[in-house]
């Protein structure tokens, strides 16, 4: 079978979405930029869309445009993404948004509690740290912002050096891997800093990037296996924390 | 013959024609509107609503079989159309099809993430309900349309297999359970069905 031909297939399985998972997210990531990738699924899609149009249309709620405005408010995105910044940077909330996850709502309960968790985590990893641990300049402890629990604690020294150490058992989506980012400079683009193979922790090194300094972004997404394929986050985030220097 | 402004077959052509063009023009104007979200016009996600709304919450509903589900489906749906809205290239493929994958993509993250929910409450009524659902799909395809007319060459099972999938959103294992049919079967009836409805439908 012609490689045309299997991409025709795999494309009609995601279409009509019996595709593995991380098959259908590699695909889709793929023709956001391989016309050919975009143009099989475009096709499968069209094809089997005439089942859609024999579903019997529904009359709309009539609050159903209020719900809709209700959850781009509380988003803190009432601007429309400006085109060619995939993903961008939500100020509001401090994070890397990738390009199609959802953003989950945030009460002001959980944010204390993610607070919280971080002062707790971060006094007990500075004491683990400074007893154990060579010359990090910069410690940062990754939050998952929908249970508000610390998912991994990332140490970084002046030559970009960053041991990454995770706390607890990660559920990583099958097929997938985590894959570290940081933000070097406040508006520029996140920089990926490697994958964590087998999904453990471990020191990750990286060339050509200024040494890390306070306040800087450090986050995990989980992405497709092979890292994400645009080069920027694509997956859904994992844990994000600020960096701070040990004292 | 006395002249008649509405007989004729010139006339007729002419409805046709305009009502191609009528069409044309509400999907374009649709493409045009997704672009206007992405320079943030709120308006324009709201005509879209409009526009299509009903017809996707009807897709929804199907899928998801609760009204409550299937709303939470479209609004999350119409989010995305905000969020995504920069993503949209018109060349690579029309605005109505790019907004119903997000849509069912919703439902099918939602099928998958809720399925305990949504299984427990199947009992052998709705199980037959659900076959009537998928043959009414499949009823109501055009005669004509390439569609009918390549998944009537499938054997029963893989029609059946394919048309659950897309119509009701169900897994392998879901259509397994319902063809009572092994898993390793049901996997391999979607593959062949697919290749060969590709290939007819080339």
């Amino acid at each position: 079978m012609s490689d045309h031909q299997s991409l025709m297939d795999l494309a009609m399985e995601v279409a009509l979405g019996l595709a593995d998972e991380a098959e259908a997210a590699e695909l889709e990531a793929r023709a956001l930029q391989d016309p050919e990738a975009a143009a099989a699924l475009s096709h499968a899609r069209m094809r089997l869309a005439e089942l859609d149009d024999t579903a019997t249309p529904e009359t709309l709620p009539a609050d159903m445009w209020d719900r809709v405005t209700l959850r781009l408010d509380e988003r803190g995105s009432a601007v429309g993404v400006p085109p060619g910044t995939v993903p961008e940077f939500d100020a509001e909330t401090d994070t890397i948004l990738p390009a199609n996850e959802p953003h989950a709502p945030r009460s002001w309960f959980m944010a204390a509690c993610t607070g919280l968790a971080a002062s707790v985590m971060l006094a007990l990893a500075l004491g683990w740290v400074v007893m154990t641990r060579p010359d990090p300049t910069v410690i940062a402890v990754l939050i998952n912002d929908t249970t508000g629990e610390a998912v991994a604690l990332v140490e970084g020294t002046e030559a970009n050096l960053t041991r990454v150490t995770l706390l607890g058992q990660t559920a990583v989506p099958e097929g997938q891997v985590m894959q570290v980012w940081t933000k070097p400079e406040d508006d520029g683009p996140p920089v990926s800093l490697g994958l964590l193979a087998e999904n453990r922790g471990t020191a990750l090194a990286v060339d050509g990037l200024p040494p890390p300094g306070p306040e800087q972004l450090y986050e995990i997404t989980f992405e497709q296996s092979g890292g994400s394929p645009t080069g920027l986050p694509t997956g859904p985030i994992h844990g994000k924390g600020f960096a701070k220097e040990p004292l | 013959m006395p002249f008649s402004p509405s007989a004729g077959p010139t006339h007729e052509a002419m409805d046709a024609l305009n009502a191609q063009m009528d069409e044309d023009r509400r999907l374009s104007d649709l493409a045009d509107r997704i672009e206007a979200c992405a320079l943030g016009d709120r308006t324009a996600l709201r005509a879209i609503m409009d526009q299509e709304g009903s017809r996707l919450l009807g897709i929804a509903l199907r899928m998801l079989r609760r009204r409550d589900l299937a709303e939470d489906a479209l609004q999350e749906c119409f989010v995305s159309v905000w969020r995504k809205a920069h993503q949209f290239d018109a060349s690579r493929g029309g605005a109505r099809g790019w907004i119903t994958t997000i849509l069912r993509n919703q439902c099918l993250t939602m099928l998958r993430k809720e399925s305990w929910e949504i299984a427990e409450s199947a009992d052998i009524l709705e199980r037959r309900q659900d076959e009537e659902v998928v043959m009414d799909a499949y009823g109501r395809l055009d005669m004509n349309s390439d569609l009918r007319r390549c998944l009537d060459r499938l054997e029963p099972p893989k029609r059946v297999a394919i048309l659950q999938a897309y119509v009701l959103g169900y897994t392998h294992g879901e259509i397994s359970g319902r063809l009572q049919a092994p898993l390793g079967s049901v996997k391999a009836w979607v593959r062949r069905g697919l290749i060969a409805l590709r290939e007819c439908l080339a």
